[in-house]
């Protein structure tokens, strides 16, 4: 299943008659990391839910290579800002969503144990974890069944630079891998170490568009130069 | 004279007197039968609201919040007319029956249990939408997982169901007619006892409903605690 090019035509998306994204039109190849970037409230997270099929949108307005969203919807998984973990340990989290994606070999969830090196808090509730440790867990329960996409919504923003660093390598090592990876981050540093590409959003609308290497090589403008001056 | 009173009603229950547990017996399967009953229609109905916005869940959950605080005495008249020789019910020979008290005490749990079940799963739903939604889960899996994941909060919901069921005596009066060693709670003994003089029973019986409803309190803590 080839999913790119990602083509987006003519997205809008309001609620109560406020534009939360305005006449959205892009197309991307780019395998590794699209970093969507942007000031509060620029509508961000909106573009990762609805590139995830979580708002519904009019029909073929986003086409995955030659497939709609509802095609693709198995193959790919996101991790919330909070990460949204069941009450249970960690190891259940992880089989409920081996179970739910109907994968009958749990080979594959040792595998991803061992690779965030999630041992030590196995057999541990979800609600003793630290940010950090629940931020990996959500990780872990994403790369389930190898999704062809996953969507991060700031995933490192309340961790520390030690679980930052570490999942940092996770997203890396994924995008490495063939996993296509949406995230948005505030960021500058990180955007500088693992986006390939960007995308700038100010009040719903894309104002650029282009490889990170060229995002920070180009004169912007103040808007933009004042996030990447203060990020 | 109340340490006397106190001393004969101890002297009641260590004695396992055997009228005594014969009321609470009944009691506890009366109860017991209703909840059990209101469980298993309350919980999936409460659940499966919280999918359905539409007019006819918005009056199903209203009715329910309404029927909450329903005094136990009409709903007792209600079955009554329904179950009596000339209700539309009558066939069925259930008045002054165990049956009559199960199913009026059903009436009055199911309203409670569907409410909070609403509550309750209406919170997990809006923690876990996103969640849940993302893994592309049919509304019945959701529901299973969201019914799982408020398992704590439920079984408090069951023994806040169970503790207004087993201190009614209102509608269980009424449809069970307070028949000795046929149809006689603690709460209709209670009533009974006390109006032709007999205290001691009644304070036995009364110990005991506080000791259930202390222990329901106790549970409901720890289960608070736990979730």
């Amino acid at each position: 299943m080839d999913i790119l090019p990602l083509t987006i035509n003519n997205l809008n998306y309001e609620i109560n008659d406020n534009f939360i994204l305005k006449n959205i039109n892009m197309r991307t190849s780019e395998k590794g990391v699209t970093i969507i970037a942007g000031n509060n409230g620029s509508g961000k997270s909106t573009l990762l839910k609805i590139l995830h099929g979580l708002i519904n949108i009019p029909q073929n307005t986003i086409k995955w290579g030659n497939y709609k969203i509802s095609d693709v919807k198995r193959n790919q998984s996101m991790v919330f800002q909070n990460p949204l973990l069941l009450n249970r340990t960690t190891y259940e989290n992880l089989i409920y969503v081996n179970n739910q994606k109907n994968i009958k070999d749990k080979y594959n969830i040792e595998e991803i144990i061992e690779k965030l090196n999630l041992k030590n808090i196995i057999n541990l509730n979800a609600k003793y974890l630290s940010g950090g440790e629940r931020q990996k867990v959500a990780i872990a329960m994403a790369i389930i069944g190898n999704p062809k996409i996953i969507f991060l919504d700031e995933p490192t923003s309340q961790l520390d630079p030690v679980y930052k660093n570490e999942i940092e390598f996770i997203i890396n090592s994924l995008a490495n891998h063939d996993t296509k990876i949406f995230m948005t981050s505030h960021d500058i540093s990180q955007i500088r170490r693992i986006g390939k590409e960007i995308i700038f959003l100010n009040d719903g609308e894309i104002l650029y568009k282009n490889s990170v290497i060229q995002f920070f090589k180009e004169k912007q403008c103040d808007l933009i130069e004042n996030y990447i001056n203060y990020g | 004279m109340l340490i006397n009173i106190l001393e004969t009603a101890f002297n009641l229950i260590i004695s396992f007197n055997e009228d005594l547990f014969e009321i609470i017996g009944l009691s506890l399967r009366v109860t017991m039968s209703a909840l059990l009953i209101a469980v298993l229609i309350s919980i999936p109905l409460g659940a499966f609201l919280v999918f359905y916005k539409n007019r006819l869940q918005s009056f199903i959950v209203l009715l329910a919040n309404t029927l909450m605080g329903m005094p136990p005495v009409v709903l007792g008249l209600l079955i009554y007319t329904l179950v009596s020789k000339q209700g539309i019910f009558g066939f069925l020979d259930i008045l002054y029956t165990p049956t009559a008290m199960i199913l009026a005490q059903t009436l009055l749990i199911i309203p409670i249990v569907v409410s909070l079940t609403y509550e309750e799963i209406y919170k997990k739903n809006k923690e876990f939408d996103l969640f849940l939604s993302s893994l592309n889960l049919t509304k019945f899996k959701k529901l299973k997982t969201l019914i799982y994941e408020s398992r704590y909060a439920l079984v408090t919901v069951a023994l806040t169901g169970f503790g207004r069921a087993s201190a009614e005596v209102g509608a269980v009066m009424i449809v069970g007619g307070n028949i000795n060693h046929f149809t006689r709670v603690m709460t209709t003994a209670i009533a009974f006892e006390t109006s032709k003089g007999s205290i001691e029973l009644a304070v036995a019986l009364g110990l005991i409903l506080i000791l259930i409803s202390l222990i329901i309190t106790l549970l409901i803590k720890s289960l608070r605690k736990i979730s």
